[in-house]
């Protein structure tokens, strides 16, 4: 049961992250596409957003990891 | 011709580096009798593996205040004084172990990584010292590319986002931790290597420095956000200061934990496809083994390429958060406008 409870934690994580990652995207290529001399600028941003999207999905991943190396029983 | 002899090089050379990793996978499996171990290759080990071999690396343990010292494993436990329980060394009388200080795997690569970028440092100061580089063009391929990775750090990541009058004391730390970083991140890709990043301890030192610089030059503002936000009705400090000092640790701790999942999953990732093969030939036989193999061993070459290129981008996300962090706690900002924009 706990396996199953992490492995459906991990799907979720990975849902919200690809949510999350695939809009910063989305306004990154659009902006690129109106802007294209600021591109430079923008994919920074894009890279740091997405690190930070990442940095909370990784914790989902971690939490799952944990459920199934069996921490804390 | 010269092209195709290159590709052909380059391939070999990938395919080269997953053997250890297969013979890493199939020599835990014949020990521990499961088709793989994913936990015990990617974890810390007493031992250094190189090509043919491995080495054993000393144990320290400090029991009930006196130290002792072995050579390896073998001769702490054939001292009596040490035995064997559950994988780990416990005293033999039955007292608990104070403080292990072991040498490990993971420490002889943090230790690799320090030792070449030292030297990488020193070598290119003295050029620069003898005037190569500031007087004249930087020569040959590896000034060139020091400096394009230093102005890259220096112009990049640290002058965009730490204060113009106070980012060159942060230089330094962003290009040694850039580089060890980088460095630690891709001995794992060599052929017996382990990824010391893989290891939460480590990262979560890095990222412990991280704060502690981050915190030691926080500007009267930063702890003026911390303590009492500027701007807000009083009532809501009860909320917001709590918050905001759950920030300050939270930041390090998505630091550590951004670098040690990223590293871990890449390993955990090929291992698991390679171990496909494994898996495959104990429940369907040997031939299906080997069209097991077909697949997972392109896959594992994509997936080298991948980690590769995910092992500079991690270090350079952990640089550039860094640089942002230390950026926002040094900042100071005017007080009017302060109340403005949060208003």
């Amino acid at each position: 049961m706990g396996l199953l409870g992490a492995g459906i934690g991990a799907g979720i994580a990975a849902i919200g992250a690809g949510i999350g990652i695939g809009m910063i995207g989305k306004g990154a290529t659009e902006s690129i596409a109106r802007q294209p001399e600021a591109s430079d600028d923008i994919r920074g941003a894009m890279i740091l957003t997405a690190a930070l999207i990442e940095g909370v999905a990784l914790f989902g991943v971690i939490a799952c990891i944990l459920i199934v190396f069996g921490v804390g029983q | 011709m010269i092209q195709a002899c290159r590709r052909l090089f380059v391939t070999v050379f990938i395919v080269l580096f997953i053997v250890p990793v297969l013979k890493a996978s199939e020599q835990k499996a014949e020990e521990e009798g499961a088709p793989i171990n994913v936990v015990g290759t990617v974890s810390n080990h007493h031992e250094l593996e190189y090509p043919g071999g491995h080495l054993a690396l000393p144990r320290i343990f400090l029991v009930n205040g006196k130290w002792y010292f072995y050579g390896s494993t073998e001769s702490a436990i054939e001292s009596g004084k040490f035995t064997e329980s559950e994988g780990a060394l416990a005293p033999a009388d039955g007292s608990k172990i104070t403080l292990d200080m072991s040498i490990t795997s993971h420490l002889i690569y943090v230790w690799l990584s320090v030792i070449i970028t030292l030297i990488i440092t020193f070598v290119m100061v003295g050029r620069y010292k003898r005037g190569e580089g500031r007087k004249t063009e930087p020569r040959g391929w590896f000034q060139n590319m020091f400096e394009s990775v230093f102005i890259f750090i220096r112009d990049d990541i640290a002058k965009n986002n730490i204060p113009e009058d106070e980012y060159r004391k942060f230089v330094p730390y962003l290009f040694s931790v850039f580089v060890v970083i980088s460095f630690m991140n891709l001995f794992s890709l060599v052929p017996w290597g382990a990824t010391a990043t893989a290891d939460i301890t480590v990262t979560a030192t890095l990222a412990g420095i991280t704060f502690f610089i981050t915190q030691w030059n926080g500007s009267k503002d930063h702890w003026n956000h911390v303590f009492w936000f500027p701007g807000v009705p009083g009532w809501i400090h009860i909320v917001l200061t709590p918050i905001e000092i759950i920030g300050l640790f939270t930041k390090p701790f998505a630091l550590a934990v951004r670098l040690f999942a990223n590293m871990l999953s890449g390993k955990i990732m090929i291992i698991c496809i390679i171990g496909l093969i494994f898996v495959f030939a104990e429940i369907f036989g040997v031939v299906a083994g080997w069209i097991t193999s077909v697949f997972a061993i392109p896959l594992t070459v994509a997936l080298f390429v991948l980690k590769a290129f995910v092992s500079l981008l991690q270090a350079y996300i952990f640089t550039l958060l860094s640089a942002v962090f230390i950026g926002m706690a040094s900042e100071e900002h005017e007080h009017e406008e302060t109340i403005e924009a949060h208003a």
